[in-house]
C-alpha cells in the first residue's frame, strides 16, 4: 500500500512537471500568435499618424523636425549646399515619404562591403546603364583637349556629417596626408599614374588646390580614362581632415597616435590607421557624406546606421534624402538565415544568388516581396581555369595546347550543366563576354559548345594521350598520370565539380577536387600549386578592371605565374609568351592610349585573343542576381547590372528608396 | 509482462519453464542469452540491425542505381507511387510506375513531374542494370528490383542532380553503419582497461592517468579535424578520410568511459568478495575480469550501444561542419547536410526521409542496449 | 579531503600550462594564419592584397615571430598583466570579446543545463520504478527521437516549423526590435519566446543520455541488498528511494557532470550557428575558422580550465556521495 501511495505521489509529480513544461510551451506560442499581428499591425499605424502630420510637404524627416525645433540642429537651408548645388537625385518611380528601416542581414564587421556598397558616395560614379562616368560628391568637372589636365568642382556649402563644411582642404588633405604617405594599408592607387606611350614612363599626378570648391589633378601623360579609374580604385578621393588631424601620427605623433589607438580598442597603429582610413563608414565617430551614418558598434549583433542629418541631395520635389530612417544590419551566422529571414519578412531588402531563386520565387505572395533579377557581367557560373603555368611540365605542355582545352569543352555535356547546377536559368553555352558589354563577338557563345565525347576523344588521342592505366584512366606517353586537380574554397559547388569530375573522367581524364579553405588557398595560389580552378570571370570592361584577363597579378588561377612575373618586375615567375605577352602589350597600349575610341579597340583585341584560345572555358552563361525588395520598399529598378566596379547594390541609388505606408 | 508491485521487479514467472531448471547450474553468459530472449523490443531490435546490416552488405545488389546516376531530367522528383491498378481501373498482380514526364515552371523555375498514365513500367526483379561489383567481387549488373529502360522508378524521389534517394540511402549505409563500430570498439577497449588500470591500482598510476584524459578532453578537436582535412591528399579515398577521423574520434571519447570504469572499479574494489579474493591470493587479472568487469557490465553495454549512435551523429555532424565524406561518395550524414537546406525542407520534403532511417537505426541500437543492459544484471532473477 | 583537494589542486597547474602549450600549437596546425584568412576574405569582397601586403601587416600584428616566441609572449602577458591578448577579428582586447557574449552564453547554458536536469533525473528514477509500463515507454522513446536526431537538423526543422506555423522563423534569442533595446519584461518574454527551440534542441538530446544512463543506474540500485535491508527495517518508500539507490544511481552521471560544464559552451555550437544565437560557441568557431589565434587560445584555455575544474568538482562530489570512495581520498 505504502509503495503504492508513493507511486501515485510520484506519478501526480511528474505528470504536474510535464504539465507545467506543455504549459509553458503552449503559453509561448500563444504569445507567438498574439504578438506577430499585433507588431505588424502597430507599426504602419503609427507611421502614417506621423508623416501624416508631418505632411507631403515637408522637406526633412520628422526625426530631424524635431530635432530642429529643440535647437539641437541648424534648420535644412543650412545644412544642405547652396540651392544650385544641391545634388537633386532622379527617383526611380516615385517620390517617397519618409520613415522607417532598412533591414538587412550581414555576417559582421568582416561584410564592411555589404553596408559599404550600398552607401556609398563617390566623387564620380558610373550612370545607369555603366557607359560612362557622372559627377556625384563632385559638382561638375573640366578635362582638357589632352586629358592631362583635370579641373573638379565641388559643391558649395556642402557638410560632413558633423556638420563641419566639406571643401577641396578635404581632398588635398587626403591627397597629402593619406593617399600619397600610404597611411591605410592601400598603395597609390594606378589610376594616379599616366604613362607616356614611347618610352612607358610612369608619372605621379599632381593635386592642387585653386579655391576652396575647385582642384586641379595634373598628368603628366594623357590619361583618358583617369575619371574612370579613380571611379573604381578610388572611389572618396576625400577624407574629413579635421577628423583626420586629430588621429594621424603625422599630426599627435606616433606615441599619441598608439594612445588614442589603444582608447579605441586597437592594439597597433597600423591597423588602426586602415580601420578608420579605409573602413571608415564602420565607425560612428568618423564624419561621412554618406545617406546613412554608422551609429553604434559594428561587432554587436546588429549594426546600426542613421540617417546624415546633412545629407546634401534630395528628390525632385526637394525633400531631402534618405527617405528611410536607418539601415539595420542584424549578423547572422548561416546564409539559410538570410533566407529563412527574408522568407519571414525580417529583412526588408536583401540579395541572394541564383541557386534561391526556386524558393524565393515560389513564396513571392506568402512572404510578400518581389525577386528582381539584376543581371551579371559573368562570362561563365560555371567553368574551368587551366593554369597555364601549371608547374608539372607535362602537364604546361597540355594546358597550353589548344586541343586539350577543346576537347575538355567539348567533352561535357553544358544542358546537364545548366540545368542541375544553374536549374536551368544559365544558358548552355562557352565562357564569353555578354551581349552588351565591350568585345561581345558574335558567335563566340557556341564555340566548342556542343557536346561531342567522341570529338573529344579523338583530340586527346592526338595529344598523345593514348596509353591506358588499369582503370581506364589516360597516361602521358613516358607513362606518367594525367590528372587534373581542380581546387575550390567553397562546397557550394559541389554540384558541379561532382558533374565536372564525371564528365572528365568519362574521356580518360582523371580528375580531382581538392577543397580547401580561402587562406589555404591564397597561399596556393602565391606557390603555383593551382592546377585548375572553377573561378569565373565576372568583368564589365578590361578597361577599367584589366587584372583578371591581363596576367597583372596573381590571383587569378588561368595565368597563374604569368602574373607573379609582370607584378615582380620579372624578378620571379613565368615570363609571358606568345598570346599572353601580347594581352600585355596591348595593355600597355591602353594605359597610354589618348582616345576612348582606341582604348575601346584595344580591349577588344584583348578579348579576342581570350576568345581565340579559351583559356578560360565556361559550361552554362551567367545566372543574375536576384534582389529581393518587400513589397512596401519602392523605387527599387529593374533591368540593372550587378557589377563590383558600379558598387552592386548602391547603382540602385539606395537613398530614394522608400517604404510604403 | 505485467510489471508487479515491489517496485517493478520482474517475477520469474514469466521465465520458460523449460529452461527453469538449468538456471541455477547455468553460467553468466547462458543466463543472459536467456533473458534477452526474453526482452521483446531487443528481439525485435535485434531483427531489425540485422536486417540493416543485410541490407548495407548487399546495397550495390539491392539499390536500383548506383551513385553516379546523375540525370537532368529527373532533378528534385518526388518519390514515386507504386501501383497496382492503372488508370482504367484495371489491376495488375506486378506492381507498376507510371512513366514520369518533367517540365519546368517558367515562372519559379522549379521542376514539375506528371506522372504519364499511357506508359507504364511493371517492377521487376533481376533486372540488368549499372555494373558493379557483388560484395565487392563478383562484376555483375543484376540489381535486385527495377523497371526497364528507359523507364525510371524513384520510390523515395530524387536530390538535386536527379540521383534516385533509396539508392544514395541504401549506399550510404554501408558508411554510416560500419565505420562507428570500429570507432566504438576503439574507445571501448581503451576506456576498459586504461579507466580499470587507473581505478584498480590508484596511486600514482591513477594520478599520471587522470591528467592525461584531463588533458585529452581540453584537446580542440576543431581546428585538429581543420588540420586534418588540410593535410590530406586529395586523391585519398573519402572513406578512408572518414575512417582516419572516427579513430581520432575514439582516441578521445574514450575517455569518458574510462572515468566512468575508473569510478565503478574505485566503488567495486572495497566490497568485500573482492578483499577477499584478494587476500586468497587470486590475481589482479583474475580479480578484474571475475570479480570487477561482471560489476560494471551492464553500464558498459548501455555506454556502448548508446555510442554507436553517438557516433553515426558525430558523422552527420562533421558533414554539417564540410569535414568528413563528401559526394559523390555518400553517408547518412552526407544526405542529412544536403536535407537541411531550407530550400529543401521548404520545396522537396522527401529528402528528409534519411532522417527516419537514422532514427530507425539509433532508436534498435538503444532498444538493444536496453535488453542487453536488463538481461547482464546480476540481480535480477 | 582538503588534502587531497589541495593536492589535486597543485596538480592542476602542471596540467594547464601543457595544455596551453597544445592548445597554442593546435591552433597553429591548420595551413595559413590570421592574414592570410583576412586577405583572402577581403578578396572575395574585390580587394587585392599582394604578398608585401601580407608581409607587412604580419609585421604589424606580430605574426612574422616563431610561434614558440609568440606564445611566451602571449603567457608573458597574460601573467604580468592579465592581458589575453588582443582579437584582429574584433579589433578589440580578447577579454572585451568574450565579456560581450558571456552573459547570453550564460543564460542559453543554464537555462538548457537546468532543464536537461530538472527533466532527467525524475523521468530517469521514474522510468525505472515503474519499468515497462507506458509511461516508461513513453519517456524511453521521447529521449531517443530526441537523441537520434541530428541537432543541425532538428534546429532547421523547428525553425521552418516555427516558420510556417507562426510566421516567426524565431532566428538568434531577440527579435529585432528588441536587439539593442534596454531590459524590460517584454524583452524577457522575448528572450522567453526565443529560448524554446534552441532549449529543446539542446536540451532534448542531453535529456535523453541522462534519462538513459539514470534509468539504467537505477534498475541496478533498486534489487540491492541495502535497498532490501532498509526496506526490511520499514523505512518509508520514499525515504529509500531518494536515500540509498538515488544517491548510488547518480554517481556516473555526477562523475561526468564536470565535464558537462564545458560541454554546455562548446556542445552546442552547431546549433547555435543554425538558430543564428549570439553566444561564445559561433564566435569561438569563427575565431578558430579565421586562425584568430589569442581568441581562439584564450577561450580554449578556459575551456581546458574548466575541464581541469569540472573534474576537480566530480572528484570531489563523487567522495561525498559515495563513502567508499571517500575512504580512498583519505587513504592518499
Amino acid at each position: 500500500m505504502k509503495q503504492g501511495k508513493y507511486l501515485a505521489v510520484f506519478l501526480v509529480l511528474i505528470t504536474i512537471i510535464t504539465a507545467g513544461c506543455s504549459n509553458n510551451n503552449a503559453k509561448n506560442t500563444a504569445v507567438q500568435t498574439n504578438q506577430t499581428p499585433k507588431e505588424t499591425k502597430a507599426a504602419p499605424n503609427s507611421e502614417p499618424a506621423q508623416s501624416q502630420a508631418s505632411g507631403t510637404s515637408a522637406k526633412e524627416a520628422p526625426m530631424l523636425v524635431s530635432l530642429v525645433s529643440a535647437g539641437t540642429l541648424p534648420p535644412l537651408e543650412e545644412r544642405l549646399p547652396e540651392k544650385p548645388d544641391v545634388m537633386v537625385e532622379p527617383v526611380v518611380d516615385e517620390i517617397g515619404r519618409y520613415g522607417g528601416k532598412w533591414t538587412m542581414a550581414w555576417t559582421g564587421p568582416g561584410d564592411k562591403w555589404a553596408v559599404g556598397q550600398p552607401t556609398e558616395e563617390a566623387l564620380f560614379r558610373f550612370n545607369k546603364d555603366g557607359s560612362g562616368i557622372e559627377p556625384n560628391v563632385a559638382k561638375s568637372y573640366e578635362v582638357n583637349e589632352n586629358s592631362t589636365e583635370f579641373t573638379i568642382h565641388l559643391r558649395k556649402g556642402m557638410k560632413w556629417s558633423d556638420g563641419v563644411p566639406f571643401t577641396a582642404d578635404d581632398v588635398l588633405f587626403y591627397w597629402e596626408h593619406m593617399l600619397t604617405k600610404e597611411t591605410f594599408g592601400k598603395k597609390i592607387y594606378d589610376a594616379y599614374y599616366s604613362v607616356d606611350p614611347v618610352s612607358g614612363d610612369k608619372a605621379l599626378a599632381t593635386v592642387t588646390k585653386v579655391d576652396d570648391y575647385t582642384f586641379k589633378v595634373v598628368h603628366k601623360y594623357p590619361s583618358v580614362q583617369f575619371l574612370e579609374r579613380v571611379a573604381i580604385d578610388n572611389k572618396w578621393f576625400f577624407a574629413p581632415a579635421h577628423f583626420h588631424k586629430t588621429i594621424l601620427p603625422e599630426f599627435v605623433g606616433e606615441a599619441k597616435a598608439l594612445e588614442i589607438a589603444k582608447q579605441w580598442g586597437f592594439e597597433d597603429t597600423t591597423s588602426f590607421l586602415k580601420e578608420t582610413g579605409y573602413y571608415y563608414w564602420l565607425y560612428p565617430q568618423i564624419p561621412t557624406l554618406r545617406p546613412w551614418v554608422a551609429k553604434n558598434d559594428p561587432n554587436g549583433d546588429q549594426f546600426i546606421m542613421e540617417r546624415n542629418p546633412y545629407y546634401w541631395k534630395t528628390d525632385a520635389d526637394g525633400k531631402q534624402l534618405p527617405y528611410m530612417d536607418q539601415l539595420v544590419a542584424t549578423k547572422i551566422q548561416d546564409p539559410s538565415q538570410r533566407l529563412l529571414g527574408t522568407l519571414a519578412g525580417d529583412f526588408n531588402l536583401s540579395t541572394f544568388g541564383a541557386q534561391d531563386f526556386t524558393v524565393l520565387k515560389e513564396n513571392e505572395k506568402k512572404g510578400d516581396f518581389r525577386v528582381i533579377p539584376w543581371q551579371q557581367p559573368a562570362w561563365s557560373t560555371s567553368g574551368i581555369q587551366l593554369n597555364q603555368t601549371v608547374a608539372d611540365p607535362n602537364l604546361r605542355k597540355l594546358f597550353q595546347d589548344i586541343r586539350f582545352r577543346e576537347a575538355l569543352s567539348v567533352g561535357v555535356n553544358r544542358s546537364e550543366i545548366a540545368e542541375i547546377v544553374t536549374n536551368g536559368i544559365a544558358d548552355p553555352i562557352q565562357a564569353s563576354v555578354p551581349e552588351g558589354l565591350v568585345g561581345y563577338q558574335d558567335g563566340w557563345a557556341d564555340q566548342w559548345a556542343a557536346f561531342d565525347p567522341d570529338r573529344a576523344n579523338a583530340l586527346l588521342d592526338e595529344l598523345g594521350l593514348t596509353k591506358r592505366d588499369k582503370n581506364q584512366f589516360r597516361l602521358f606517353e613516358d607513362g606518367k598520370d594525367v590528372t587534373i586537380t581542380i581546387m575550390d574554397s567553397s562546397q557550394d559547388n559541389a554540384k558541379f565539380t561532382e558533374l565536372l569530375k564525371k564528365y572528365y573522367e568519362d574521356m580518360g581524364i582523371k580528375t580531382n577536387v581538392k577543397i580547401v579553405d580561402q587562406a589555404t588557398l591564397q597561399e596556393l595560389k602565391y606557390s603555383n600549386q593551382v592546377p585548375a580552378s572553377i573561378e569565373n570571370i565576372s568583368v564589365v570592361n578590361v578597361a577599367f578592371r584589366p587584372d583578371t584577363l591581363v596576367p597583372l597579378r596573381v590571383l587569378t588561377p588561368w595565368y597563374g605565374q604569368y602574373g607573379l612575373f609582370v607584378s615582380t618586375g620579372g624578378k620571379e615567375g613565368v615570363k609571358p609568351e606568345g598570346d599572353v605577352a601580347k594581352i600585355l602589350e596591348y595593355w600597355d597600349q591602353i594605359k597610354a592610349a589618348k582616345t576612348t575610341e582606341e582604348i575601346n579597340s584595344l580591349s577588344t583585341e584583348i578579348v579576342k585573343l581570350h576568345m581565340k584560345n579559351q583559356w578560360i572555358i565556361g559550361y552554362a552563361g551567367p545566372t543574375p542576381t536576384l534582389v529581393v525588395a518587400s513589397n512596401k520598399m519602392a523605387n527599387v529598378p529593374q533591368n540593372m547590372i550587378w557589377a563590383d566596379e558600379f558598387r552592386s547594390l548602391g547603382a540602385a541609388h539606395p537613398a530614394q528608396f522608400f517604404l510604403k505606408g | 509482462m505485467k510489471p508487479m508491485t515491489v517496485f517493478g521487479r520482474q517475477k520469474p514467472a514469466n521465465l520458460e519453464p523449460e529452461g527453469r531448471k538449468d538456471v541455477n547450474y547455468s553460467s553468466q553468459w547462458r543466463l543472459m542469452v536467456l533473458r534477452f530472449k526474453k526482452h521483446k523490443l531487443a528481439r525485435i531490435s535485434l531483427a531489425v540491425l540485422a536486417l540493416l546490416y543485410v541490407c548495407a552488405l548487399l546495397a550495390q545488389f539491392l539499390a536500383p542505381y548506383s551513385l553516379e546516376s546523375y540525370d537532368s531530367k529527373y532533378v528534385n522528383a518526388p518519390p514515386m507511387k507504386l501501383r497496382f491498378v492503372d488508370a482504367d481501373g484495371k489491376f495488375h498482380i506486378r506492381p507498376f510506375v507510371y512513366e514520369l514526364q518533367s517540365t519546368r515552371d517558367p515562372d519559379t523555375m522549379r521542376k514539375i513531374f506528371a506522372s504519364n498514365p499511357e506508359k507504364r513500367y511493371a517492377l521487376k526483379f533481376f533486372v540488368k542494370g549499372e555494373r558493379y561489383k557483388f560484395l565487392g567481387v563478383i562484376p555483375t549488373s543484376t540489381h535486385l528490383i527495377g523497371v526497364e529502360q528507359p523507364g525510371r522508378i524513384f520510390l523515395l524521389g530524387t536530390d538535386a542532380l536527379g540521383r534516385d534517394m533509396f539508392s544514395r540511402i541504401l549506399l550510404g549505409s554501408q558508411v554510416s553503419l560500419s565505420i562507428p563500430l570500429v570507432g566504438v570498439g576503439i574507445s571501448f577497449i581503451l576506456g576498459l582497461i586504461i579507466g580499470g588500470v587507473s581505478g584498480y591500482f590508484g596511486g600514482w598510476m591513477d594520478s599520471v592517468i587522470q591528467r592525461i584524459i584531463e588533458i585529452i578532453r581540453s584537446f580542440p578537436t576543431l581546428p585538429l579535424w581543420m588540420a586534418l582535412s588540410a593535410a590530406i591528399p586529395p586523391r585519398i579515398p573519402v572513406v578512408r578520410m572518414y575512417f582516419y577521423i572516427v579513430i581520432i574520434f575514439a582516441f578521445i571519447e574514450w575517455t569518458g568511459l574510462a572515468r566512468v570504469v575508473r569510478g565503478k572499479f574505485i566503488s567495486l574494489k572495497n566490497e568485500d568478495y573482492v578483499v577477499a579474493a584478494k587476500i586468497a591470493g587470486v590475481g589482479d587479472a583474475k580479480i578484474i575480469a571475475k570479480h570487477l568487469l561482471p560489476g560494471l557490465i551492464s553500464y558498459l553495454v548501455v555506454a556502448t550501444t548508446l555510442a554507436i549512435p553517438g557516433m553515426i551523429l558525430a558523422e552527420t555532424a562533421m558533414s554539417f561542419l564540410g569535414l568528413g565524406i563528401r559526394a559523390p561518395a555518400t553517408s547518412w550524414g552526407v544526405l542529412l547536410q544536403e536535407a537541411q537546406q531550407i530550400e529543401n525542407i521548404a520545396l522537396y520534403p522527401w529528402k528528409i526521409i534519411p532522417l527516419a532511417t537514422v532514427i530507425i537505426t539509433v532508436l534498435t541500437f538503444n532498444f538493444l542496449g536496453d535488453g542487453l543492459r536488463d538481461a547482464a544484471d546480476p540481480y535480477k532473477r | 579531503m582538503l588534502q587531497y583537494t589541495l593536492k589535486r589542486i597543485l596538480l592542476a597547474v602542471p596540467v594547464v600550462i601543457f595544455i596551453s602549450v597544445i592548445v597554442f600549437y593546435i591552433i597553429q596546425l591548420p595551413p595559413g594564419d590570421y592574414v592570410s584568412n583576412y586577405a583572402a576574405e577581403m578578396s572575395v569582397a574585390g580587394e587585392v592584397f599582394t604578398q608585401e601586403d601580407m608581409a607587412a601587416m604580419r609585421a604589424d600584428l606580430g605574426l612574422d615571430r616563431p610561434v614558440f616566441e609568440q606564445y611566451l609572449i602571449w603567457v608573458r602577458d597574460i601573467v604580468v598583466h592579465g592581458d589575453f591578448g588582443f582579437s584582429f577579428n574584433y579589433n578589440k582586447p580578447v577579454m572585451a570579446v568574450i565579456q560581450q557574449y558571456m552573459g547570453l552564453t550564460l543564460t542559453v547554458s543554464l537555462v538548457t543545463m537546468a532543464f536537461q536536469y530538472l527533466v532527467a533525473i525524475p523521468v530517469g528514477i521514474y522510468c525505472a520504478v515503474k519499468q515497462y509500463s507506458a509511461g516508461d515507454y513513453f519517456f524511453s522513446g521521447l529521449s531517443f527521437l530526441g537523441m537520434a536526431t541530428p541537432h543541425f537538423l532538428l534546429a532547421v526543422i523547428l525553425m521552418f516549423l516555427s516558420y510556417t506555423w507562426f510566421g516567426d522563423p524565431l532566428l538568434g534569442l531577440f527579435s529585432a526590435e528588441y536587439v539593442n533595446a534596454a531590459w524590460s519584461m517584454d524583452k524577457a518574454m522575448d528572450l522567453a519566446k526565443h529560448m524554446v527551440i534552441p532549449v529543446i534542441v539542446i536540451g532534448l538530446s542531453g535529456t535523453a543520455d541522462l534519462i538513459r544512463v539514470m534509468r539504467g543506474q537505477m534498475l541496478d540500485e533498486l534489487n540491492k541488498p541495502n535497498v532490501v535491508t532498509a526496506r526490511a527495517k520499514g523505512l518509508s518508500e520514499r525515504k529509500i528511494l531518494l536515500k540509498y539507490p538515488t544517491r548510488a544511481a547518480l554517481n556516473p552521471i555526477v562523475s561526468t557532470f564536470g565535464w558537462s560544464l564545458t560541454s554546455i559552451f562548446t556542445g552546442s555550437t552547431i546549433t547555435a550557428i543554425v538558430l543564428n544565437l549570439p553566444i561564445q560557441g559561433p564566435v569561438m568557431f569563427n575565431a578558430l575558422l579565421g586562425q584568430d589565434m589569442y581568441l581562439a587560445g584564450t577561450w580554449l584555455l578556459f575551456m581546458a580550465l574548466l575541464t581541469v575544474l569540472g573534474t576537480l568538482i566530480s572528484d570531489i562530489l563523487l567522495a561525498w556521495l559515495d563513502p567508499k570512495i571517500r575512504t580512498e581520498f583519505r587513504g592518499t
